[in-house]
């Protein structure tokens, strides 16, 4: 018997792992007309994987201190071999997961998977598309550039808008009047401590509750594509007669995750600095604020938003509205049909509120 | 046993591309995480002769590592590696005995770093050097 065969048995007697494979990857059903869209959160859990890798590997170089950070970063990039191609693949990786965070979504959306009774899933979906925005604004602060700087003040400044505490809260956010050394220490801690740790809880908890319920069937291809979930009592959805996670769905899985880091390898190598500004390669001037300093792109549409409003606080306000909405929308939008061509109004809003915000950014981007 | 055949050469091809793979990830991070040849080992250090009072040493980093330039009562130069031959850490120079004190295992060597006393196996290693115009140029 091979060395493998005799772990697996030396496992199986232990914990029982045959069992466990069986029961949760080649037994495990899933519908049979499921589509590639489905892979969108295998391909998210690699491009954290990724992220905490290269994040791991930066921190070795890294210096969290004002006065060195930005001496670091650029020894990254210069000295350290194949330090730029780590940073690259950190920077490239965090604009890719956001945008395959937001892909996720929008699938979702239109496939009415959000609907009871995974409520759960699409609340912890949300809080994890939030958490890596956080993981993004903290993290843009750390090479200590221009960018990074005022990127940030004008971020935090935001905050200002709400009334009586606005003014404390931006000193808090800052840990001072000003964005300083303070400023990077607390987003630092933020986004190699606390932010990644919430993501692995909550990435187990959207797990736990994907296994637990089982995955929702799509619905296109079906005669009825109403939801069949009925009744008080819990129940796991089976799919009887449909295809095992293992191999079928696992090669649709590497397809996609293949495709997906096809195109992340294409921007590190042939287009590094898709995402940086001139301004990301000038060391923080306190005293010196570049002209049309802009967000991320994601952030673009907040950032337009706030301009349109007449004062900050609407602003920021619609803006708590819209995620809220978002956040609670399977709590409110309790209909059994599930097609989008059958919800025209939900298709509407839904169309309607992805192009105000592709709008927005490209609106921002121009203003 | 065609089909078997074909599936262990399948196999075969698919370990080869993702050995490769994993290759091409992991040497990127392999030369980013080992430790880098000091680029500057072969440049040399100046400082100026007024530096090193008589009887006193300078400390300095040579090739990456601790180095010492001392002046003997008289006022001959000699520089040395300051890194104890036994387990490597740093001699501290006794101006009143002229001589280095490891203060790690008592080891002791005279200014020419030789070994008086204690555990190190052999002398602290001797660095060149030459003096011009003031400036004492090590390496």
């Amino acid at each position: 018997m091979s060395i493998l065969g005799k772990a697996v048995d030396w496992l199986d007697l232990r914990i029982g792992i045959r069992e466990l494979v069986k029961t949760s990857v080649t037994d495990y059903l899933l519908p049979r007309n499921i589509n590639a869209w489905y892979s969108l959160g295998s391909i998210l859990m690699v491009g954290f994987a990724l992220q905490v890798v290269t994040g791991i590997l930066l921190l070795i170089h890294y210096v969290p201190d004002s006065e060195k950070a930005y001496a670091s970063v650029n020894a990254i990039m210069n000295v350290v071999p194949y330090g730029w191609f780590i940073r690259m693949c950190h920077a490239v990786g965090s604009n890719l997961m956001m945008a395959a965070a937001l892909l996720h979504m929008f699938s979702v959306l239109f496939m009415g998977s959000y609907k009871r009774p995974r409520e759960l899933n699409w609340l912890s979906g949300f809080i994890l598309l939030n958490l890596i925005m956080g993981l993004c604004l903290t993290g843009y602060l750390l090479p200590w550039s221009q960018l990074s700087f005022w990127a940030t003040t004008v971020a935090t400044n935001a905050a200002g808008a709400i009334p009586v505490a606005g003014p404390y809260l931006v000193e808090f956010l800052r840990g001072g009047k000003l964005v300083g050394a303070p400023t990077l220490g607390r987003f630092f801690a933020l986004h190699v401590a606390v932010l990644p740790a919430a993501m692995v809880g909550l990435v187990g908890m959207h797990l736990f509750l994907l296994e637990r319920i089982g995955i929702s069937t799509p619905p296109f291809g079906q005669a009825d594509s109403r939801s069949n979930r009925k009744g008080d009592a819990f129940r796991h959805d089976a799919h009887p007669g449909g295809l095992p996670f293992f191999p079928n769905y696992l090669l649709q899985d590497l397809t996609s995750i293949s495709v997906y880091l096809a195109i992340f390898l294409a921007v590190v190598f042939f287009d590094p600095y898709l995402f940086f500004p001139k301004e990301a390669f000038l060391p923080a001037n306190p005293y010196l604020t570049p002209a049309h300093i802009k967000p991320e792109w994601y952030f673009l549409p907040n950032y337009q938003t706030l301009k349109l409003f007449p004062s900050e606080l609407l602003g920021l306000a619609a803006q708590g509205v819209a995620m809220t909405l978002l956040a609670l929308l399977p709590f409110f939008d309790r209909g059994e049909e599930r097609h989008p061509m059958k919800r025209p109004v939900f298709l509407a809003c839904t169309v309607g509120g992805i192009l105000l915000w592709f709008g927005l950014m490209i609106w921002g981007h121009y203003s | 046993m065609e089909n078997a055949g074909r599936r262990r050469f399948l196999t075969l091809c698919l370990g080869g591309v993702a050995a490769a793979g994993a290759a091409a990830g992991a040497w990127p991070v392999f030369r980013y995480l080992a430790p880098r040849a000091a680029g500057d080992s072969g440049a040399k250090v100046k400082i100026p002769e007024k530096d090193v009072p008589e009887g006193g040493a300078k400390f300095f980093e040579f090739a990456g590592a601790s180095a010492v330039l001392i002046r003997k009562r008289g006022g001959e130069l000699a520089a040395l590696s300051a890194v104890c031959t036994h387990l490597g850490c740093i001699v501290q120079w006794q101006r009143e005995k002229q001589e280095f004190l490891c203060p790690c295992h008592a080891g002791r060597f005279t200014a020419e770093g030789a070994v008086i006393s204690g555990p190190p196996p052999k002398a602290l290693e001797k660095l060149p050097f030459t003096v011009a115009d003031g400036t004492v140029t090590i390496g």
